[in-house]
C-alpha cells in the first residue's frame, strides 16, 4: 500500500506508538508510522482525516503528539529519544502545522460538495445508488462528470463558498489562564489567529515581517498578549512596543473609514446644521470598539464590500450618484407599510377544470365538429327548457333489476365501458414497479448521456470511453433491465412498460454499431 | 370650519389618529388664527395631517392664508416633509384631475444646495460660506467689469442676470430637485431658492431660519404675515431660542477679535487714502439714520428682528462711533475692556445695567453707541469691501454683544468663569452672554404670523411650552396612538437581580454594584433581543466611566457574544460611520448595539425604525448639569418670571429629553420595540405623569420597579408576541380606516369623542 515513489518529507526515530518503538515518517499526504525492524506501516493516515494535532503541555515528562482525526479517533505517539525528543516533536508539529490546512480544505471541500450534492438532490442519490454502489459504474467516473458539469454550468457554486464571519467576542474567546507560577496562558487556536489577522489587518503584516526572522510564533504572541495594543486601557509602557504602530494604523484607518462619510444621508450627522464639531476627549476604549466592531463587520462581509465599492466607490465626489441612494431612503422612511395598498398584482390561484388535459398538453386534434358558442347556448337553452317541463312517465319506466343492470354496464368496468377508456398507466401499475420504472429510466438516461456524450469520438480517451459506456450499457440491460421485465411478465402485466427503454438502447447499440464499423473501415 | 372631505390623503387607507387631528380642536388654529401646541406620536402621521390639512385651507381661501412655513429640524427631517407633500400633490392632481399651480420648496444652507463644482467639495459649511461669499460679493463682481480675471461664480451671474423675471415653476422642490434644476438652467439653487421663497406657497426649512435673528434677518425677513408657521420636532424649541441669542467669548474669540479690528483699521487708511469719498458717503448715510428699515417695519413688511429694536430705527447713529477711524477707536477700547474682564480670578455674575454701568464708569463707553453697535459694523465692513465675511466673525460677533447687552436690561446675565470647573488649574476664562428667556427671540414669530403650531412627538407637559416661551395658545393636544395590538413596551426596571436600587443619581453613580447591574441588564437584554439595541446614558462623561469599568469586569466581552458594539463619540463624522455601521450590523443580521448619549446627536434626529431598534434602554435619568451657572441662572429666572419651580423644570427637561430617547424607536403602527428606563426614579408619579401620554398609557403598575429578571421575562413575552405576523386586516377598523369606514356615521362620531377628549 505505500507507493514507492510517495515523497518523505521528514522521518523521526525513536517514537512510541502503544509502547511499541517505531519511526514515524511524515510524507506528502499522509503521516505514518512502522515499527521498528519491520518495513510496513502500521499506523497510516491521510493528512485529509486528521482534524487537528495537540501537544503535550512543556513541563511534562513525556513528550507526545496527538492526532484526533475525523472520526473521533485519536493516535498519540511517544518521542522516546532522550537528547532530542522535544525537538524531534516540535518539528513533526510545525511540519503537520503548514500541511494540515492545506490538505483540510482540500479534501473537506471535495467531499463536503459530493456530500452535499447527494443530500440535496434525491435523484442523484438514487442514480448513484443504482449505478456506483452496484458496480455499473465506479464512483469516479460517475463523479467525474458530475462535477465537472456543475462546475461549467454554474462556476460560482463550487468557487464561492460562503465566508464565514468572524465571532464579535473572539478576543473574549482567548481567556488566560494563571499557570500558578505568575504567569498567563493563553490558548490560540488557528481560528482565532485566522480571527486575529483578519480583524487586524496591520498585527497579520507585522506577523509576516517578523517571524520566521525576527521572532518565534510563540515570542509574537507573547508580545502581542503583552503589548499595549491589546490593552488598551492601560498606560503605554515601552518604546519598543512592536505593535505600537499597529495602533496607529489602526488609528489611521479608522480616520480614512470616517472620512469616507457615509451614503445614507440620513445616518449623516454632519450635515445637520447645527451639529459642531468639538474637540474629542475619548478614552481610547470607545474607538477601539467602534473599530472592533466595524472591522468584524467588514471581514464578515469581504466580497461584498469589494464589489460594492468598485461600483459605487465614487459616488462621494461626484454628486451625481447621490441622489438616487438618497431618493430611495428618503421614500422608505416616509412610507408606512401598513397603509399601503396591496401593491402589486394579486396572483391568481391556478384553477385547473380539465386537470388531465393540463397534464397531458395540447393533443392533436382528430377532425371533430365545432359547434359555435350559439350553439351551445340553444341547447343548452332547448336543454333547460326540456327539463323545465319534463313529466315522469312512471308507468312506463324500466324494471329496477334491468335498470341496475345497465347501469353497471355503463359505468367504468362494465361491458360497454371496456372498450372506449384507455387507462392510464398509473391506475393499472403498482405503485413500486412505478417506483422501479422511474428509477430504471434515471439510471439509464444518465448511462445513455454518458454514451452520446462520447460523439463525436475524436480522442483515443473519448474512444476507449465509448467502448466502456457500451459495456455500461449492456451490463445494465442485463442487469437491471432483464429483471424488472421478469418480473413484470411474472405479475402478468400486460402492457410493455420497457418497450421505450429497450428502443432507447436499441438505439445507442446501432449507433455504437455504425461507428464501429465506420472505424474499422478506416483502419482497413 | 373646514368640512373633512376637502382634506384629501394620499392613501386609500386613513390612519384614524390622523383624523383626529382634522376634526380636532387644533383645526381652528389654523381658522380663527391662534397659535397652537399639538403632542402626536410619531408615526402616526402627524406631518402629513397637518400638511394636507393646511394645503385644503389653502386651497379653500386662498386669501386667509397665503404661505405655510414648516419648520423642521435637520436636513433629513426636511426633505422628508417635502416628500409627504410631493406625494400630497400627487393625490390632489390625481383626484381633481387638475394640475396645480402650488409652488413649495426647502430651504437649506449653501452647503447642501451650492452647485459650483469647487465651492461645493469644501466639507464644512463655515467654509462654503466663506468661499461663496468671496466669489459672489457685490464689490467683487463690481471688480471684475474693470478686472475679467476676478474669479466668480457662473451660476449665481447667471441667476443675477436672468433668473429674477421669471417665477419658478410651481412644482414641489426638494433640495436636490432644486440642485437639478439649478444645474439644468445654470442657476444658482442657493439664491433661487431664496428669492423663490418669497412666493412660495409653502416653504420648508430649518428652525433656524425663522428663530435666529442674525439669520433670519437675511431669509425670513420678507415673509407676508398671512401665514401658518408649524415647528416639528420642537420640544427643544426654547433651547434653540436661547442658544440664538446668546454670546460666549474666550480669550481666542478676542485675540481674533483683535485682529479683525487691525484689519480694519488699515484697510480704513488705504482706502483713505486712494478712496476718500466713499467714507463721506457712508458717513452721509448714517447721518440719515436706519429710516429705510423703520420704513418698513411700520408698513409690516419686515419681520421684526430682536437684536434690532424698534427705538433704534428712529434715530440716528450717534455722533461718537458715525466716522470710522471713530468706530474702530471705540471698537478697540471695548475689546480691552472685556479683555479686561476676562483677566479674574473668581467667578462673576453680574444682571446688564451692572454691566453698562461698570463700563461706562471703567471705559466712558455709553450705552447708546453700544447699541448701534452692530448696524455699524454691518455698514462698515460694506463699505470696506471685505471679501471674506467668514474671517470677521469674531468682531460680528462681539459687536452682537454689545448691542445685545445695551438693548435687553431684563432676560439676560453675564457669567464670567476664569476656569472650566473640571479642570481648575487651567486658566481658560469665558464670558457668557446668556439668554434664559426664550421668549424674546421667538416673539417675533408670535406677534408676525397668524398662526403658529408647535408640534411634536413628546411635548408633554403641554402646558409648560406656552409659559416658557410666553404666548396663549388657542389649542393645546396630547394625542394617543390607537393600537390593533399593543406595540410599545414600556417597562421601569428599579432594581438589580441582587435588589441593589438601580439609578444613575449623582451618590450611587459611581457604584460597583449599580454599573454592575446596568451591565448585566444590557447584557440579557442583548440575549434575549433581536438585531439592534440602543442604550442611551446620561451623559459623555458617565457613558465614558461605565464603557471602561464594563469592559475591566468584562461584562462587554460577554455582550459581543451576542451582538456587535459600537459607541457614539463626541465627533460627528466618527459617529456618523458608527451609526451607518451600526444599522449595517442590523441588516444582515448579526446585530449591534449603539451606546449613544440622551441630548447626543444621536438622540436627535436619528430613527431607529423598526429592526434598528428593537428595544431602547435608557441608562439613568437624563438630567442636566445642574452644577453650571448658566442653568442656575436660568431657573433662578424661571422661578422669578414665569413661577416655575427649579425642580419642576428640571424633571420636565429631564422627562423629555428620555420621551425623546425611547421615541425613537417607534415609528409607526407597525413598528414594535421595547422602551427600557433603568432608574427606580421612573417609578415615581411625578417622572412618570410627565412622559408624553401615549408612553404613559401603557405604563401598567406591573411594569413599575423590576428586577433584572422580570425585564427579561417580561420582554421575553413581549417579543414573542410581536413576533407573530401583523396583517393589514388586523388593523382596519381600528387603527385605520378605509374610505366607506370612514364615511360611516358611527365612525365619524368616535373620532369626534376621541378628539374631544384630548
Amino acid at each position: 500500500m505505500a507507493s514507492l515513489s510517495e515523497e518523505v518529507l521528514l522521518v523521526v526515530k525513536k517514537v512510541r506508538q502503544r509502547k511499541q518503538d517505531g519511526t514515524l515518517y511524515l510524507m506528502a499526504e499522509r503521516i505514518a508510522w512502522g515499527p521498528e525492524g519491520k518495513d510496513r506501516f502500521t499506523v497510516s493516515h491521510l493528512y485529509a482525516d486528521i482534524r487537528c494535532q495537540k501537544i503535550s503541555p512543556d513541563g511534562k515528562s513525556k513528550i507526545q503528539l496527538q492526532l484526533v482525526l475525523h472520526t473521533g479517533e485519536s493516535t498519540t505517539f511517544h518521542f522516546a529519544n532522550e537528547s532530542s525528543a522535544l525537538k524531534d516533536r516540535d518539528a513533526a508539529k510545525e511540519l503537520l502545522q503548514q500541511l494540515l490546512p492545506k490538505f483540510k480544505k482540500k479534501a473537506n471541500k471535495e467531499l463536503e460538495e459530493k456530500n452535499r450534492m447527494l443530500q440535496e438532490d434525491p435523484v442523484l442519490f438514487q442514480l448513484y445508488k443504482d449505478l456506483v454502489v452496484s458496480q455499473v459504474i465506479s464512483a469516479e467516473e460517475f463523479w467525474a462528470n458530475r462535477l465537472g458539469g456543475i462546475n461549467n454550468t454554474d462556476p460560482g457554486l463550487c468557487d464561492n463558498k460562503q465566508e464565514v464571519g468572524i465571532s464579535g467576542a473572539f478576543l473574549a474567546d482567548i481567556r488566560p489562564q494563571t499557570d500558578g507560577c505568575n504567569g498567563l496562558r493563553y490558548n490560540l487556536t488557528a481560528d482565532i489567529i485566522e480571527s486575529i489577522f483578519r480583524t487586524y489587518p496591520a498585527v497579520k503584516q507585522k506577523y509576516s515581517e517578523n517571524v520566521p526572522h525576527n521572532l518565534t510564533e510563540k515570542e509574537f504572541w507573547t508580545r502581542f498578549f503583552q503589548s499595549h495594543y491589546f490593552h488598551r486601557d492601560r498606560i503605554n509602557t515601552g518604546t519598543q512596543d512592536i505593535f505600537s504602530e499597529c495602533a496607529k494604523q489602526d488609528d489611521k484607518g479608522l480616520k480614512s473609514m470616517v472620512s469616507q462619510g457615509v451614503k445614507n444621508p440620513l445616518v449623516d450627522l454632519l450635515s445637520n446644521p447645527d451639529v459642531t464639531v468639538k474637540d474629542s476627549s475619548n478614552s481610547a476604549i470607545i474607538k477601539r470598539f467602534n473599530h472592533h466592531s466595524a472591522m468584524v463587520l467588514a471581514a464578515g462581509s469581504l466580497d461584498q464590500a469589494s464589489e460594492t465599492s468598485s461600483t459605487d466607490g465614487n459616488s462621494r465626489d461626484s454628486d451625481f450618484f447621490q441622489p438616487p441612494v438618497k431618493k430611495v431612503r428618503l421614500q422608505e422612511a416616509i412610507e408606512y407599510e401598513d397603509l399601503q395598498r396591496e401593491n402589486g398584482p394579486k396572483t391568481v390561484a391556478l384553477n385547473l377544470k380539465k386537470a388531465d388535459r393540463y397534464a397531458h398538453g395540447p393533443v392533436p386534434l382528430q377532425s371533430q365538429q365545432y359547434t359555435t358558442s350559439q350553439d351551445i347556448i340553444n341547447s343548452v337553452n332547448y336543454i333547460q327548457h326540456e327539463m323545465a317541463n319534463y313529466k315522469p312517465n312512471l308507468t312506463q319506466v324500466l324494471s329496477s333489476t334491468s335498470a341496475s343492470s345497465a347501469i353497471a354496464a355503463l359505468s367504468p368496468g362494465g361491458v360497454l365501458m371496456q372498450a372506449g377508456a384507455q387507462q392510464a398507466i398509473n391506475q393499472m401499475v403498482p405503485p413500486e414497479v412505478q417506483g422501479e420504472l422511474k428509477h430504471l429510466y434515471a439510471a439509464a438516461g444518465e448511462l445513455l448521456r454518458h454514451f452520446w456524450a462520447c460523439f463525436p469520438v475524436n480522442t483515443p480517451f473519448l474512444e476507449e470511453k465509448v467502448m466502456k459506456m457500451k459495456s455500461n450499457l449492456e451490463r445494465f440491460q442485463m442487469t437491471k433491465l432483464r429483471p424488472f421485465q421478469d418480473k413484470i411478465q411474472r405479475q402478468y402485466l400486460s402492457t410493455n412498460l420497457t418497450g421505450h427503454l429497450e428502443e432507447m438502447l436499441q438505439t445507442a447499440y446501432s449507433k455504437f454499431h455504425i461507428w464501429q464499423t465506420r472505424r474499422m473501415m478506416r483502419k482497413t | 370650519v373646514i368640512e373633512l372631505n376637502t382634506v384629501h390623503f394620499e392613501t386609500l387607507l386613513y390612519d384614524i389618529n390622523s383624523l383626529c387631528v382634522c376634526v380636532s380642536p387644533s383645526s381652528c388654529v389654523v381658522c380663527v388664527q391662534g397659535h397652537g401646541v399639538l403632542e402626536m406620536p410619531s408615526g402616526t402621521g402627524k406631518t402629513i395631517s397637518l400638511l394636507s390639512l393646511i394645503v385644503a385651507y389653502q386651497r379653500a381661501f386662498p386669501l386667509e392664508v397665503t404661505k405655510l412655513i414648516y419648520c423642521s429640524r435637520t436636513v433629513p427631517e426636511i426633505e422628508k416633509v417635502v416628500e409627504e407633500l410631493r406625494k400630497l400633490m400627487e393625490f390632489y392632481s390625481k383626484e381633481t384631475g387638475e394640475t396645480n399651480n402650488f409652488l413649495a420648496l426647502a430651504l437649506s444652507s449653501r452647503k447642501n444646495l451650492c452647485i459650483h463644482p469647487e465651492v461645493s467639495s469644501l466639507r464644512f459649511g463655515k467654509e462654503v460660506d466663506g468661499k461663496c461669499h468671496s466669489l459672489t460679493a457685490s464689490y467683487i463682481r463690481a471688480q471684475r467689469h474693470s478686472n475679467p480675471n476676478q474669479p466668480v461664480c457662473r451660476f449665481y451671474e447667471e441667476f443675477d442676470a436672468v433668473g429674477r423675471q421669471v417665477p419658478l415653476p410651481a412644482g414641489i422642490y426638494n433640495l436636490d430637485d432644486l440642485k437639478d434644476f439649478g444645474r439644468r438652467k445654470g442657476w444658482c439653487p442657493y439664491y433661487l431658492a431664496r428669492y423663490a421663497i418669497l412666493h412660495a406657497n409653502i416653504v420648508v426649512y430649518s428652525y433656524h431660519y425663522l428663530l435666529d435673528p442674525k439669520i433670519a434677518d437675511l431669509v425670513s425677513k420678507e415673509l407676508a404675515k398671512k401665514s401658518v408657521v408649524v415647528f416639528d420636532e420642537a420640544h427643544n424649541i426654547d433651547n434653540v431660542c436661547i442658544d440664538s441669542m446668546s454670546v460666549n467669548i474666550t480669550r481666542r474669540t478676542l485675540d481674533r477679535c483683535q485682529n479683525n479690528v487691525d484689519t480694519l483699521q488699515n484697510t480704513i487708511q488705504k482706502i483713505k487714502e486712494t478712496d476718500a469719498a466713499k467714507l463721506r458717503e457712508e458717513y452721509r448715510r448714517l447721518v440719515d439714520g436706519l429710516k429705510e428699515a423703520s420704513v418698513a417695519r411700520e408698513t409690516d413688511i419686515y419681520l421684526s428682528n430682536p437684536v434690532l429694536p424698534d427705538e433704534i430705527l428712529q434715530e440716528a447713529v450717534p455722533g461718537t462711533i458715525r466716522t470710522a477711524e471713530h468706530f474702530v477707536g471705540f471698537l478697540r477700547r471695548f475689546l480691552e475692556y472685556l479683555k479686561s474682564r476676562l483677566r479674574v480670578q473668581h467667578v462673576v455674575q453680574e444682571s446688564t445695567p451692572q454691566f453698562l454701568k461698570d463700563i461706562f464708569d471703567k471705559v466712558c463707553i455709553d450705552r447708546k453707541p453700544l447699541r448701534f453697535c452692530a448696524e455699524r459694523l454691518q455698514s462698515l465692513l460694506r463699505t470696506l469691501e471685505i471679501a471674506d465675511i467668514a474671517d470677521f466673525s469674531a468682531v460680528t460677533l462681539i459687536s452682537n454683544f454689545a448691542t445685545l447687552v445695551s438693548t435687553y436690561s431684563q432676560g439676560f446675565t453675564i457669567i464670567i468663569e476664569p476656569f472650566e470647573d473640571r479642570t481648575p488649574t487651567i486658566a481658560n476664562p469665558v464670558l457668557h452672554f446668556s439668554c434664559m428667556d426664550p421668549s424674546i427671540a421667538i416673539k417675533p414669530v408670535f406677534q408676525r404670523f397668524q398662526s403658529v403650531v408647535i408640534t411634536s412627538g413628546t411635548l408633554s407637559p403641554l402646558d409648560i411650552y406656552p409659559r416658557i416661551l410666553d404666548f396663549r395658545p388657542v389649542t393645546m393636544a396630547s394625542f394617543t396612538m390607537t393600537l390593533a395590538r399593543t406595540c410599545l413596551c414600556p417597562l421601569i426596571v428599579g432594581r438589580g437581580n441582587d435588589q441593589v436600587a438601580l439609578s444613575s443619581k449623582f451618590e450611587t453613580r459611581e457604584d460597583f454594584a449599580v454599573i454592575r447591574n446596568y451591565g448585566n441588564l444590557l447584557l440579557e437584554m442583548s440575549a434575549v433581543v433581536p438585531d439592534g439595541i440602543v442604550a442611551f446614558f446620561t451623559s459623555y462623561v458617565y457613558m465614558e466611566n461605565i464603557v471602561a469599568s464594563w469592559y475591566e469586569q468584562g461584562i462587554l466581552e460577554n455582550i459581543q457574544r451576542n451582538k456587535l458594539i459600537f459607541i457614539e463619540t463626541q465627533d460627528a463624522a466618527e459617529t456618523s460611520m458608527a451609526l451607518e455601521k451600526y444599522q449595517e450590523a442590523c441588516e444582515n443580521g448579526r446585530g449591534a448595539i449603539l451606546l449613544s448619549v440622551a441630548r447626543g446627536k444621536v438622540s436627535e434626529g436619528i430613527d431607529f425604525v423598526h429592526h434598528f431598534g428593537r428595544a431602547v434602554i435608557m441608562f439613568g435619568v437624563p438630567y442636566v448639569y445642574t452644577q453650571s451657572r448658566i442653568l442656575k441662572a436660568r431657573l433662578e429666572y424661571l422661578r422669578d418670571q414665569f413661577q416655575i419651580r427649579e425642580n419642576d423644570f428640571l424633571t420636565f427637561d429631564a422627562m423629555r429629553h428620555a420621551a425623546q430617547c425611547v421615541g425613537r424607536a417607534i415609528r409607526g403602527k407597525t413598528d414594535y420595540g421595547l422602551m427600557i428606563f433603568a432608574d427606580k426614579r421612573y417609578a415615581r408619579a411625578d417622572k412618570r405623569g410627565k412622559l408624553p401620554r401615549w408612553i404613559q398609557e401603557h405604563i401598567t403598575d406591573g411594569s413599575l420597579n423590576l428586577t433584572v429578571d422580570e425585564t427579561v421575562q417580561l420582554s421575553k413575552h413581549f417579543l414573542r408576541q410581536m413576533a407573530q405576523p401583523f396583517r393589514q386586516e388586523d388593523q382596519l377598523g381600528l387603527s385605520l380606516l378605509t374610505l366607506e369606514q370612514l364615511q360611516s356615521e358611527e365612525m365619524l362620531k368616535k373620532i369626534t369623542q376621541i378628539a374631544h377628549q384630548t
